[in-house]
């Protein structure tokens, strides 16, 4: 059977006006909401799409997070993946590398024929989990995909990745593989309340890292960059209030500018 | 046999032979056996939907008792539209009338005298029998000739059926010929038979010169007329053969061909009626709980409830929705009569060749087959932008003569389309924000109560402590801007007033009253049982609320989810506080206004009297528009519109209320009493280019100008 696995990310979504933990690394977490990232939508849309249109086969959805991640994994259960595996976040640093790794010893056992991730998540944008994933996985890997087109019994898929500038490049490379998914590729379905009620039902398992073979700090050695503190801006510095009619603030400006950032007179280039 | 008796009465079988009477009785007998197929064929069709919400049988005494108050008085067809009310008293009190007087005729006729030699069919009773049918008769008479002459004449643009929901070069629109043939076919026998009855009765007159005749006055002058003609006796009886057979053998037909013609309304709008749910969009029906997994709403014609089933065929096609939908007005490809139609349609296509066994096998033994199991919704059928155009504003049903639910059953489509993801990505994103953060603006929810910060004293949180007053305030009225402002208004009015209120800060959620109107049954069942968790745990003795859509579901909805509270609109309270005395204008304003009705506080709620008795207190001159109260016209945003895309190329809802009030003359200001209306015709009055003419207050901000709680007079924000 095709088996498709899906990491997935619950991100947090910041308010323009939040408070910090004291002296921690974090944000107060009153002031968060949350969801499933944006970009995963597309990579499990992209999943359910295929198992739909084909059959014979299961999509898995995985993440790396507390106890109320298991909403965004339920809310890909209702959009139609078959199990979900949450890794506890517990004492595992936010960090990409980390995560991949994590992420990596659950779905070794997988034998996943595809594995499809969200380019980014919305909240730490460093879009590294899932290349540093394929690196772990030891699996071809194609970036920013907006296309894609299996062929399953031939062993190859054919995608279309984005790069920069509009330009497209059409790519064949070799299941099993790793994707990882723009937003816009597809539509992401709506998951109705009634269906993720019925998705409680299916199976999500928590699978602790001693379980797969490895622990927790040996997953934390493997992180790039830690947090070490989260500050707001100090305020106040530098801002200089122009006041008088147009005309004088327009020549005040010119003059700073002139000045400051060496804009040159006379303008064009 | 006295003379005098002989003459009061008649013969109903005049110079008949033997065969020719045999030949009437199997005749009548076949018309019946038709008659009773035609019956039997839509109960069949109704058996195969599903019977979960009929109401009680206990009930039916007094819904037949409803129905028949409705029915006789003909209020619901005299409803906005007195010509016809009185057209169509007369053919129904003409029709029913002739009917059972041929009844009793037959009754006389066929059982009491030949089974029992009883014969009562003579004296007294012949004669008011005679006046009562001669006069019904012209009742009839009269009231088809002022429908012929509406249809002919008058020609009202409803009546051609042409659909909003096709192109004009559809060939449903071509289609539709059928339907204006067939009202005419309709209307012409039924004056064929009137027509005729009369000069069968002139004949007779003219013949038999009866010494009663004067107690069949119209029947007399037709004699009258015959007389003038000055035909033989021979010709005269070749008259009355061919009258009396003419009418009969049509009459027969007639009687046979009522259940498949536009006729069957007799039978199906009465029984629309009796089954009619006076809640019917104030409250809407639960989805049903099981875990079966069956899709909910309405996909396939056999996810039907009965009764909706039964009111498609009640439809009489009289475009009394049509006219009062907001969505055709403002030509958007929707009016509920062709959703009606298109949805009668398909069933009666769907049960097309089921045959007098399948008929008789769902009847006697219940017997269900797939027959129905054909999808409503796509290209052919009601489309997807049909059923997204709705305002879920309930005029329709308020307009429907025969209590047919067209709101309700969009809803029900929409309930399937939202669950197999069907919507505009617009639409998928707010309910993901409201089902994330509680609110459409995907705000975070502590922001909710952040509109008391520019207050300088402060509200209680009635999650903390009593309140006599809890303030549900709603989505609009704590996030938008707009009406951020007109809720400060609010809260120093009832701090003037002396009024101990709290609101629920961000313990408050969406009321999903709007969410459910969308169709997303689940989230608004999870909204509702948060907010009903939260304000259980509180103190309070009432609930006001600025926002007519949580009034709504508040005091219709959730009550049966096990949420029970006095709820008020703020309107109710302000008019109260203004004649209670708590408020006192300091000067009557006296600005020329007019008011606009929002359907979720009028339609929904009976709330027509309370902004007008504040507008009166605050000495405010009110110019009611054309389309007022109970026929309010819809902003558009109602029904989860407000977060759909407005289809370019055509007037707006909101734009077109606008105008409306300008052809009042000089005015004010346009007033309205509910948050979403402060937004959109705020918009409209500037997108229609009128912000030097006409300007927007929403009630309390008037209410404020005259108490005078604030110095300066509000404007609303956010311009």
């Amino acid at each position: 059977m095709f088996k498709i696995v899906v990491p997935i990310k619950q991100v947090a979504l910041l308010d323009d006006e939040f408070e910090l933990e004291p002296g921690a690394s974090e944000v107060d977490p009153d002031w968060i909401d949350r969801e499933l990232n944006d970009w995963d939508t597309f990579a499990v849309e992209a999943a359910v799409t295929f198992k739909e249109e084909k059959g014979d086969c299961e999509v898995v959805v995985i993440t790396v997070g507390d106890e109320d991640s298991e909403e965004a994994l339920v809310d890909c259960l209702a959009r139609g993946a078959d199990r979900a595996i949450r890794i506890p976040s517990d004492d595992l640093p936010p960090d990409p590398l980390a995560v991949a790794a994590a992420l990596a010893a659950a779905i070794r056992p997988e034998e996943p024929s595809l594995v499809l991730c969200g380019v980014q998540s919305s909240d730490a944008a460093s879009s590294a989990t899932g290349v540093a994933l394929s690196g772990y996985l030891d699996l071809p890997r194609v970036a920013v995909v907006r296309a894609i087109e299996l062929d399953p019994a031939g062993g190859k898929a054919k995608v279309v990745r984005e790069l920069e500038d509009g330009l497209l490049e059409d790519v064949s490379v070799s299941l099993p593989s790793l994707l990882t998914v723009q937003t816009g590729a597809n539509e992401p379905r709506y998951a109705t309340l009634r269906a993720i009620k019925q998705a409680a039902d299916k199976p999500l398992a928590t699978v602790a890292a001693e379980e797969l073979g490895t622990d927790t700090a040996a997953l934390a050695a493997q992180a790039g960059a830690t947090v070490s503190q989260l500050a707001n801006r100090p305020k106040g510095e530098g801002a200089e209030m122009l006041s008088g009619d147009s005309d004088e603030v327009a020549a005040a400006l010119i003059e700073i500018l002139k000045e400051r950032a060496g804009v040159a007179n006379g303008g064009g280039s | 046999m006295s003379l005098l008796a002989a003459a009061q009465t008649r013969e109903v079988f005049w110079q008949f032979p033997p065969w020719a009477e045999v030949l009437w009785y199997c005749l009548a007998v076949g018309s019946v056996f038709v008659f009773a197929y035609g019956v039997a064929r839509p109960i069949a069709k109704y058996r195969r939907g599903n019977p979960a919400s009929l109401p009680p049988l206990g009930e039916l005494r007094s819904r037949i008792g409803v129905a028949n108050r409705t029915v006789f008085s003909q209020a619901s067809v005299s409803f906005r539209d007195p010509y016809v009310g009185w057209a169509h008293r007369g053919i129904f009190y003409g029709f029913l009338v002739l009917f059972i007087g041929t009844v009793i005729l037959a009754i006389n006729t066929d059982l009491t005298e030949p089974l029992f030699g009883w014969r009562f069919f003579e004296g007294d009773f012949y004669l008011v029998y005679s006046l009562i049918l001669d006069t019904l008769g012209v009742a009839l008479l009269v009231g088809l000739l002022m429908i012929m002459f509406r249809r002919a004449v008058l020609k009202p643009k409803k009546l051609d059926y042409t659909r909003p929901d096709r192109t004009a070069d559809d060939p449903d629109q071509a289609a539709r010929r059928g339907y204006r043939i067939g009202d005419w076919i309709f209307v012409g026998t039924l004056f064929y038979l009137v027509v005729t009855g009369y000069m069968l009765e002139g004949v007779r007159i003219a013949m038999d010169s009866p010494a009663n005749a004067d107690y069949s006055p119209f029947g007399w002058l037709t004699a009258q007329a015959i007389d003038t003609l000055g035909m033989s006796e021979g010709a005269l009886e070749v008259l009355r053969h061919v009258g009396w057979w003419s009418h009969g053998l049509v009459a027969l037909a007639f009687v046979s061909s009522i259940p498949y013609t536009k006729a069957i309304h007799m039978l199906t709008s009465y029984a629309s009626l009796v089954l009619k749910d006076d809640q019917a969009g104030k409250r809407l029906r639960a989805a049903p709980t099981d875990e079966t997994g069956e899709p909910t709403g309405y996909g396939i014609l056999s996810d039907f409830l009965t009764e909706h089933l039964v009111q498609l065929d009640a439809c009489t096609k009289c475009g009394k929705c049509h006219e009062a939908c907001p969505a055709n007005a403002t030509g958007m490809p929707l009016s509920p009569r062709d959703v009606v139609l298109q949805l009668r349609e398909d069933a009666n296509d769907a049960m097309r060749g089921v045959g007098i066994g399948g008929v008789l096998g769902s009847l006697m033994k219940g017997d269900r087959d797939d027959r129905l199991k054909v999808d409503v919704i796509g290209g052919d059928d009601v489309r997807e932008e049909t059923v997204w155009s709705c305002m879920q504003c309930n005029a329709c049903v308020e307009a429907c003569p025969v209590g047919i639910e067209q709101a309700p059953m969009i809803n029900q489509l929409r309930r399937r389309l939202v669950e197999e993801g069907r919507m505009e990505a617009g639409l998928t994103k707010t309910l993901q924000l409201v089902h994330r953060s509680g609110n459409s603006f995907g705000e975070n929810r502590r922001k909710r109560g952040r509109w008391v910060r520019e207050l300088d004293f402060e509200v209680k949180d009635a999650r903390e402590e009593p309140v006599d007053v809890l303030w549900f305030v709603g989505d609009y009225a704590s996030f938008d801007p707009r009406s951020q402002e007109v809720t400060r208004s609010i809260a120093r009015l009832l701090r003037e007033a002396g009024v101990d209120f709290g609101i629920l800060y961000d313990g408050e959620q969406n009321s999903g009253n709007d969410v459910r109107r969308v169709g997303e049954e689940g989230l608004f069942e999870l909204l509702a049982e948060t907010n009903i968790a939260t304000l259980a745990e509180c103190s309070f003795n009432r609930i006001v609320t600025s926002d007519p859509h949580s009034l709504n579901t508040l005091s219709n909805e959730y009550s049966e989810l096990g949420g029970s509270w006095e709820v008020l609109h703020h309107t109710s309270l302000l008019a109260d506080l203004l004649e209670g005395g708590q408020l006192k204008p300091k000067e009557q304003l006296g600005s020329r206004v007019t008011y606009h009705d929002p359907c979720y506080l009028g339609r929904h709620n009976g709330g027509y009297d309370d902004p007008r008795r504040i507008l009166e207190a605050i000495g405010c001159e009110l110019i009611e528009m054309p389309r007022n109260r109970d026929n309010s016209f819809c902003c558009g945003a109602g029904g989860g519109r407000i977060w759909m895309t407005e289809p370019e190329g055509h007037e707006r809802p909101s734009e077109n209320r606008i105008r409306e009030a300008l052809g009042l003359g000089e005015l004010d200001y346009f007033v309205v009493a509910c948050p979403k209306d402060v937004t959109m015709y705020e918009d409209a009055v500037k997108t229609t280019g009128n912000s030097t003419e006409i300007a927007v207050r929403e009630l309390a901000q008037l209410v404020e100008e005259a108490v005078g709680t604030r110095s300066e007079p509000t404007a609303l924000a956010g311009v």
